[in-house]
């Protein structure tokens, strides 16, 4: 859709706003990357320059990678993302596939209950949820009436909570329920089971989909904060997140080492983003229309 | 042996249940502290030391003691943030029943963390024929580091252990001093004046140059207060007295000071850098801030450290500052390595290096005669024996229960001043209500 | 010895009939692990936060004390009950800020780059940048942009001639502050929200621009371009193809957003944590902050409990007053 001939100041006044709004989206960024290539005087002087006057000072990243176990970090993310992933894409396929094309008794019922967890908001489940974690105090039962995991402080605390999510769930019905029926009447009759259908069939065409539940999934891993925060305190087995915010105390006013380890933080994900945008913004997009 | 400990506990945290009385520790028996480590022990220390040189140093004394113990204990330190991060992490960790062997604490989470019962009491380690401290070691300790560790609402018993000591001190700028002509100054009058002196203001009367810059504290506070000649606490421990004639002094001066725009409250650790470049008067702040100050400074210039401003200077008076550290309940061989590592690094030798690498006070006075720190001090860093003379005025915070609540109604008092947004009067008036309420809760 | 010959019907239905039970067995061994996980770490916990908050919990589980916990909070306990109370405000302060400026300023972006062809994609990738970093790194970088003395925006004011200001610190009201600056006195009640709020909703506009925009422009994109050409040809100005066509046809995108927006607001905890963690003198401390102090900095999570459940009440009421009221006016092409 496109209006006719737009005015000429009209187009002036839209290429304003688009300009205008890229550069304050920027400009963050644009901060971020200055500030860690100017030395520790240059970044604290005032007024603040535009661009490093005494070179790119790129060591203040091999600086700020050395002050804290990055790479370790990094490690637990990346083992944590990827459990979380590919777990919650198991459960969501299984779960999603039985709502779209099986039929069985209670369907409603459970539908319903995925649809409650979805509309639950996580500050009530927060502390409960530590508490199973937590190891039970000597003299109490560790089953009632509280279950305690004694998990506080190890992976699985990271990984066990996130590994349904009805939004997945939901995110993936839609598309099996699109799968035309008379795929499933063929191979019901090729005497195809289930499982084969699914396997077979279904999920070689809803690879997008997948992709997308894949990519959501592991963004919100990647930047998770409040979670590890509150269950993990071993350097060994903290998250990045987590992490750049225990370094905001340890770089204290080297705001240069700061922004160089904001920086590189951020920057996978923004790499994954501008490799995969494609399925996120579908993703988003679809969830989006329906209303 | 084992058993016993942990019904002991158990019982102890039913009654605490119910009660909801302060649960009295039954420590360890003197037969705990007295043995001996049989196998290589593990342990972790939690601490709050987020920058080097600081965070270097400690880990290379726990480097040290890992290789020169002989017992098989291996020390293992974790850095868990900033003081309040520390203190988050180990309620939770409390909580979660996932504590280490010893923390990094100040007296007052101590005395919080006491309320769950996990903290072990030291009296038994120190005064353990085998393992302990013989009398002319403890007299070596400066008494106020004991002291401070000592919890009277616990009935008195030792429940940490000196180990990053510091004070509370006021840095001048002897560059700045100079240059308006002004001497540097002993009683709060001559401090109010020579902030004045020393502020520069342009034509239009905006100030280009501040006398002093001073980050909001709580510990701020109570060493101000005595320095006036006020107390803390009532003797009885259940109000505070800071809310007296001194508190109110100390408000009604930082009012002045701050709207009359000769004084402001800088962002984190800020107040380093102007210092350091001469941009700045004065600052007050802790002595383990000197090797930052010192980096911090582009050109080197002159620096004097001593007591803060005094109503009487002949009898200075200051707020000890630093933490200790703590040692929860585990099993005894994890408590008596816990206990070793402790005794260790209070020991003059490592004391005294402690001292030079890391800025932070030695706990012994024989340290003070040491070699290596003398010519240390006199070489490269004279602000630190300047410190040092200082830590006989050094007098211990309130370790009450609830006092870690106290020093917010304290910090949002002194915010709510700063920025005119109470008058002094009303401020500590409402502070001390609001004190005195805490105190009475965790009575 | 009779052999009772099964009509063919009665023989289909039994098959079905045991297709239909292994159909049910099979749908339940797909579904377990999903409802494992969901009942026991969203289905539970929630009832569980219920249980704690009935009790005395301070570190240690206390004596039963019914609903005490939440009347002390709500009114009983003074001090408690005026943190809350004040932290609801702020919370709705800060929805109020935030939700218009954030949605009206991404409908007009997307409305605009919607008309532009050429280049969408790069601006669209770029816009949804800030959604897609992590909140503790961008409000690491937005508490350093808004840094008193070394921040780049009081230089950028200054270029204006207003002073540097303090933005994160700043407990004064923006009210205030601005009648202050010409010269008039506001009353107390007035005061607005505090500049440190309003520096922390900017921080939250940026961040969720792009993902209204998106949302926005998929809705953009299902509008018929035959109703546009159709009120252009009855002479309608853009401003009526605007206001009768563009905003009732994109209502649901607007109603999703809106309800959207709203819960996230209300749960809001990241940036808050990062760039000023409740103060200065906790005008920026929502209900979200409240919960996790309560919680962690102070140990009591009976309280922390109470107000956690407190909170998931509201956005649940007030997510279904949205819909009573707004959905009605949504308008489904």
């Amino acid at each position: 859709m496109r209006p006719a001939r737009a005015r000429w100041s009209g187009s002036v006044g839209k290429h304003l706003v688009l300009i205008l709004t890229s550069v304050l989206v920027a400009y963050p960024f644009y901060f971020m990357l200055n500030t860690s290539l100017k030395s520790f005087f240059e970044a604290t002087t005032v007024p603040p320059t535009f661009f490093p006057t005494e070179g790119l000072r790129l060591d203040n990243y091999a600086e700020a990678w050395s002050k804290a176990p990055w790479p370790r970090y990094f490690a637990n993310t990346l083992l944590v993302a990827g459990a979380n992933t590919l777990g919650e894409l198991v459960t969501a396929v299984l779960a999603a596939y039985a709502f779209a094309r099986m039929q069985f008794r209670g369907k409603n019922v459970l539908f319903a209950l995925f649809l409650a967890t979805y509309m639950m908001p996580g500050e009530a489940t927060l502390i409960p949820n530590f508490v199973m974690m937590s190891k039970a105090p000597p003299g109490t039962n560790p089953l009632f009436p509280i279950p305690r995991l004694n998990l506080y402080d190890t992976y699985w605390a990271q990984i066990l909570p996130f590994l349904a999510s009805a939004f997945s769930v939901f995110l993936l019905r839609q598309q099996f329920l699109a799968v035309p029926q008379e795929l499933h009447d063929a191979a019901r009759i090729d005497g195809a089971g289930h499982v084969r259908f699914l396997w077979s069939i279904v999920l070689p065409i809803s690879v997008p989909a997948l992709v997308t539940v894949a990519i959501i999934s592991f963004y919100g891993s990647w930047n998770a904060f409040q979670w590890p925060l509150i269950v993990t305190s071993n350097p060994d087995i903290r998250p990045i997140q987590v992490g750049l915010n225990a370094f905001r105390a340890e770089a204290g006013s080297s705001y240069h080492l700061l922004m160089a380890a904001a920086a590189f933080c951020v920057a996978p994900i923004v790499l994954l983003y501008l490799v995969g945008q494609r399925y996120l913004v579908q993703g988003v997009a679809r969830t989006g229309i329906r209303g | 042996m084992r058993k016993l400990s942990m019904l002991a506990v158990t019982a102890l945290i039913f009654a605490a249940c119910a009660g909801g009385a302060p649960a009295t520790s039954q420590g360890p028996t003197s037969t705990e502290a007295d043995i001996d480590i049989t196998g290589p022990v593990s342990i972790t220390l939690w601490h709050a030391l987020t920058s080097d040189p600081q965070k270097g140093a400690l880990e290379a004394a726990v480097k040290k003691f890992n290789d020169t113990n002989g017992k098989g204990i291996t020390v293992t330190a974790v850095v868990q943030g900033n003081y309040t991060q520390l203190y988050q992490k180990t309620l939770g960790a409390i909580q979660a029943g996932a504590l280490p062997e010893l923390a990094h604490a100040y007296e007052s989470f101590v005395a919080d963390y006491t309320k769950a019962d996990v903290v072990v009491d030291l009296d038994a380690y120190v005064n353990s024929k085998k393992n302990g401290l013989d009398k002319a070691q403890q007299d070596d300790i400066y008494k106020p580091y004991f002291d401070t560790n000592r919890f009277a609402q616990y009935g008195n018993k030792l429940l940490s252990f000196p180990f990053t000591k510091s004070l509370f001190v006021m840095y001048q700028n002897d560059d700045v001093l100079k240059q308006a002509g002004v001497s540097a100054p002993k009683s709060w009058a001559d401090f109010e004046q020579a902030v004045m002196k020393t502020t520069v203001k342009d034509a239009s009367g905006k100030t280009t140059r501040y006398g002093w810059a001073q980050p909001l504290d709580a510990s701020n506070f109570n060493a101000w207060v005595l320095s006036m000649g006020g107390g803390l606490m009532a003797p009885d421990g259940k109000t505070v007295a800071w809310d007296g004639k001194e508190g109110l002094t100390t408000l009604q001066l930082m009012d002045r000071l701050w709207k009359g725009g000769y004084a402001y409250t800088p962002t984190g650790f800020d107040w380093q850098n102007d210092f350091a470049n001469s941009k700045l008067a004065f600052t007050m702040g802790s002595t383990s801030s000197r090797p930052f100050i010192a980096a911090a400074a582009k050109t080197p210039f002159s620096w004097t450290i001593g007591a803060p401003p005094q109503t009487d200077p002949t009898k200075a008076r200051t707020v000890m500052y630093g933490a200790n550290v703590a040692i929860f309940k585990s099993t005894p061989q994890k408590q008596l390595a816990s206990w070793l590592f402790v005794k260790w690094f209070s020991e003059k030798e490592q004391t005294a290096d402690w001292a030079t690498k890391s800025y932070y006070m030695t706990v012994r006075k024989s340290a003070a005669d040491d070699s290596a720190l003398k010519s240390y001090w006199s070489s490269k860093d004279p602000q630190g024996k300047q410190a040092f003379d200082v830590i006989a005025s050094s007098i211990p915070e309130p370790n009450v229960r609830g006092q870690q609540e106290i020093r917010d109604v304290i910090f949002d008092m002194l915010q709510k001043v700063t920025t005119g947004k109470a008058t002094p009067e009303q401020a500590i008036k409402d502070g001390g209500a609001k004190a005195n309420q805490i105190l009475k809760e965790n009575q | 010895m009779s052999v009772r010959v099964i009509p063919i019907g009665e023989r289909r239905e039994l098959a079905s009939r045991r297709r239909a039970a292994v159909e049910n067995v099979s749908a339940y061994l797909f579904l377990l692990p999903a409802v494992v996980f969901i009942t026991v770490f969203k289905i539970l916990p929630a009832l569980y936060a219920i249980y704690i908050s009935f009790f005395k919990w301070d570190i240690i589980q206390g004596p039963f004390r019914g609903l005490a916990n939440y009347s002390d909070v709500l009114w009983a306990d003074e001090t408690r009950a005026s943190r809350f109370w004040q932290s609801l405000s702020t919370t709705f302060t800060y929805l109020v800020i935030t939700i218009p400026l954030e949605m009206g300023f991404a409908l007009i972006v997307a409305y605009v780059l919607f008309q532009k062809l050429r280049g969408r994609a790069i601006y669209r990738t770029l816009y949804y940048l800030p959604y897609v970093t992590s909140t503790v790194a961008a409000a690491a970088v937005f508490n350093w942009i808004y840094h008193p003395q070394y921040g780049t925006l009081n230089q950028l004011i200054g270029l204006f001639g207003i002073g540097p200001q303090r933005w994160l610190e700043e407990p004064d009201g923006v009210f205030t502050m601005i009648a202050s600056s010409i010269g008039a006195t506001l009353p107390a009640w007035s005061a607005g929200p505090s500049l440190a709020l309003v520096s922390v909703a900017g921080f939250s506009i940026w961040h969720f621009l792009g993902f209204q925009i998106l949302i926005f422009l998929g809705g953009l994109g299902n509008i018929p371009a035959e109703y546009y050409e159709a009120a252009k040809l009855d002479g309608a100005g853009n401003r009526l193809l605007f206001t009768r066509i563009t905003l009732p046809l994109l209502s649901p995108q607007i109603f999703f957003v809106f309800t959207i927006a709203c819960i996230g607001v209300l749960r809001a905890f990241n940036e808050f944590f990062v760039l000023t963690n409740g103060g200065p003198l906790d005008t920026t401390r929502t209900v979200s902050l409240l919960v996790f102090r309560t919680f962690f900095q102070q140990g009591q999570i009976g309280y922390g409990s109470a107000l956690g459940v407190i909170l998931t009440l509201i956005i649940l009421a007030f997510t279904l007053l949205q819909f009573r009221v707004l959905e009605r006016r949504v308008h489904y092409g």
